[in-house]
């Protein structure tokens, strides 16, 4: 019973990191249907840049943390500004191919720039110190990343169903020309969208970033982050939340019950299980366009 | 008259030209000797990438001492990322571009089998791949010289210990789910087996894995007092530092790919110390006569933000036995004359462990083993590594 206890807590543990992701993906796509497949890659850049000003600088984490999110906000301002605002009759399929490229781009920048060395950074919480009850273990670090999974969760969904920028925000995702029409600065929403979703990667890079950091290191996260969102619906902010839950929990009892070698890809056979049965995913609502 | 001598002549220069042609070899003019490597720049992998260029260092050393009998080494390196499939473009396109002599060294088991049989059918030399593989001798191949001793062997040596020296019961590994893992597995067993017992836990490490906690789970139900790490380094923390997290602290050993321990130490944030692994070179800090030669190349050549750690020297040492026996063929440098010299090799002693190759002989793998011997460290405070043998070879 112990070790059942156990493998839920570890992947609900380690579903939070995924979570993350899946929000930050979730919030560029409720905007402009586009899957970025950068968003790795963006909280990549800034997390190393951290890394730099704490260990090459020596400033204290409270000036290193919120400069990072600071970062990635306008980072994801510039991107979506400089590149993706500059695509010619752009279509879904041709921004998606942006982002993959934006992505080699960053990856190729952070290798070149910090070597491809593993490190790690200094962190106020050790990921090697846990929490017990019992013979139940989780990290200090995995019980952080939950409660600020969650939090992130509850004030995003509050944010875009409450206030203004948040329903203007869902206009211009269901229909760009009616939201101008209204007065809605859609280029700028988009912007806009672009920073939020960068901090909320900057700041699931910054909470995996204790462990180890590498050039590689958010490529996974992104790809379960991916098929939380995948799982979720890709539109639905709880949803995506839900579905990194599932994928980590399901990962872990796979694990740990029936092969341990597949683990990693259950992940993926779960989406395609879901997708046959519920194409539009588990808590999707989708808006559907009259003809 | 004239126009007779400029035939004459012209001929004269076309005859010499073609003798030259079919005399020399691939590879090798009159000032150069061509060689190729590969090696992961990017990619996952990258960290291993220094071997390459702790090659090129040796190289460039070599060269700024006059070269090998008046030749200069011109070295020839790419990046594959670790990825199979553009080794085997990479390599392709060097050999049937420019034409390579020999390649030396080379990253990983999975590029290395990506182009074993295209050089080997070949003919070209390819001495000292980076990787432990029984793949290389098994069966031998008459143009293939191992240097990096087997993971297999590795195995055999840790067990021993952990059985004989530390009194361990139930030995457990934790190894990558390819070749190089399962090589460490086969070895583990086999050595177990000749005291009477067996793995206690096998399991295996996906590359893509980043949540070890099901592997703790295995290893702390079967009560493991000894865990074999036969993972990449980035793994082997993430285990032991998972295990850490969940109160599973039993003796951990690891293989030589883990042992750059100031590295280990920085990355573990000091979760490494106690840890034991195997060796092949000499430490970091030798102050052996070859190894302070090499350290001042490495000041003088390598690139800034170089770390002067195992990976890199590793380099240096997989091509030592090649530049051995370049200059054991003096002058008069081809392919076959080439194979013939690093058959004589005996007793070589570079950075690494002694080296000693014999004549082709399809039926004895060991031929084109180079080195079998290793010695065990264990990491100390600071990254400092502290000699627990001598140099050993399995029984």
């Amino acid at each position: 019973m112990g070790e059942l206890v156990q493998t839920l807590v570890s992947g609900i543990a380690v579903g939070s990191s995924y979570a993350l992701m899946g929000l930050a993906m979730v919030i560029i796509y409720k905007t402009s249907e586009v899957i970025n497949f950068a968003q790795g890659e963006m909280a990549l850049l800034s997390v190393f840049l951290t890394y730099m000003v704490l260990e090459y600088y020596h400033f204290p984490f409270y000036v290193a943390f919120p400069s990072a999110l600071a970062f990635a906000l306008l980072l994801g301002f510039f991107l979506e500004f400089a590149v993706l605002r500059r695509a010619k009759e752009p279509n879904v399929l041709g921004m998606i191919i942006i982002t993959i490229g934006l992505e080699m781009i960053l990856m190729g920048f952070v290798s070149w720039k910090f070597g491809a060395e593993p490190k790690t950074m200094r962190f106020p919480l050790s990921p090697y110190d846990s929490l017990s009850l019992g013979e139940i273990f989780v990290s200090s670090l995995e019980a952080l990343t939950f409660v600020v999974a969650l939090t992130l969760m509850t004030v995003l969904f509050l944010f875009l169903r409450y206030s203004k920028l948040g329903i203007a925000m869902k206009a211009t995702q269901q229909n760009k020309m009616a939201a101008r029409l209204m007065g809605i600065r859609t280029n700028r929403i988009l912007m806009i969208t672009w920073g939020i979703s960068s901090l909320v990667g900057c700041t699931a890079g910054l909470l995996i970033a204790p462990t180890i950091m590498q050039p590689y290191m958010m490529w996974d996260p992104m790809l379960k982050g991916f098929a939380a969102a995948v799982l979720g619906g890709m539109t639905s902010l709880p949803g995506s939340v839900f579905g990194a839950y599932i994928i980590g929990v399901v990962e872990n009892l796979f694990g740990g019950y029936v092969s341990i070698e597949f683990k990693s890809a259950v992940a993926f056979f779960i989406i395609v299980l879901v997708l046959c049965i519920k194409p539009s995913g588990l808590f999707a609502r989708h808006y559907v366009k009259k003809v | 008259m004239k126009k007779t001598t400029f035939l004459l002549l012209a001929v004269l220069v076309v005859f010499l030209g073609l003798a030259s042609i079919c005399t020399a070899e691939e590879g090798v003019t009159d000032t150069t000797i061509r060689i190729g490597q590969w090696g992961p720049q990017t990619g996952p992998a990258a960290p291993w990438g220094a071997v390459a260029r702790g090659t090129g260092v040796l190289f460039q050393m070599i060269n700024e001492e006059g070269g090998i009998h008046g030749r200069k080494i011109e070295y020839h390196m790419f990046d594959d990322a670790y990825n199979p499939a553009k080794t085997k473009a990479g390599v392709k396109e060097l050999q049937e571009g420019i034409g390579i002599f020999g390649w030396a060294s080379g990253v990983g088991t999975a590029p290395g089998l990506a182009v074993k049989d295209y050089l080997m059918q070949r003919k070209i030399p390819w001495v000292g791949p980076a990787a432990g593989s029984l793949h290389w001798i098994s069966p031998p191949q008459k143009y293939l010289f191992a240097v990096y001793p087997l993971y297999y062997s590795e195995a055999k040596i840790l067990c021993k210990y952990a059985i004989e020296k530390l009194g361990k019961k139930r030995i457990a590994i934790a190894y990558q789910n390819d070749d190089y893992g399962k090589n460490g597995v086969s070895g583990a067993e086999v050595e177990l087996a000749k005291h009477g017992m067996k793995l206690v836990a096998k399991v295996p490490v996906e590359l893509t894995d980043t949540d070890m906690k099901p592997h703790i789970m295995q290893l702390r139900k079967a009560r493991a007092d000894l865990v074999l790490l036969w993972v990449a380094p980035g793994h082997a923390v993430r285990i032991i530092g998972t295990g850490r997290a969940m109160r599973f602290t039993p003796q951990w050993m690891s293989t030589s790919t883990c042992s750059d321990f100031p590295l280990m130490m920085a990355i573990s944030k000091g979760l490494w110390r106690g840890v034991i692994t195997g060796s092949f070179a000499q430490l970091p800090d030798s102050t052996s006569p070859l190894m302070l030669k090499y350290k001042k190349a490495f000041e003088k050549y390598a690139a800034k933000g170089e770390r002067w750690g195992v990976f890199f020297y590793a380099g240096i040492g997989f091509v030592e036995p090649m530049v051995e026996g370049l200059k054991r063929c003096g002058r008069n440098l081809t392919r076959e004359r080439f194979v013939k010299e690093m058959e004589g090799i005996r007793n070589f002693k570079g950075i690494f462990g002694r080296i000693d190759y014999a004549p082709f002989d399809p039926n004895d793998p060991y031929c084109r083993q180079g080195q079998k011997e290793l010695f065990l460290i264990q990491c100390e405070k600071g990254g400092k590594a502290k000699s627990l043998t001598g140099w050993m070879e399995p029984d």
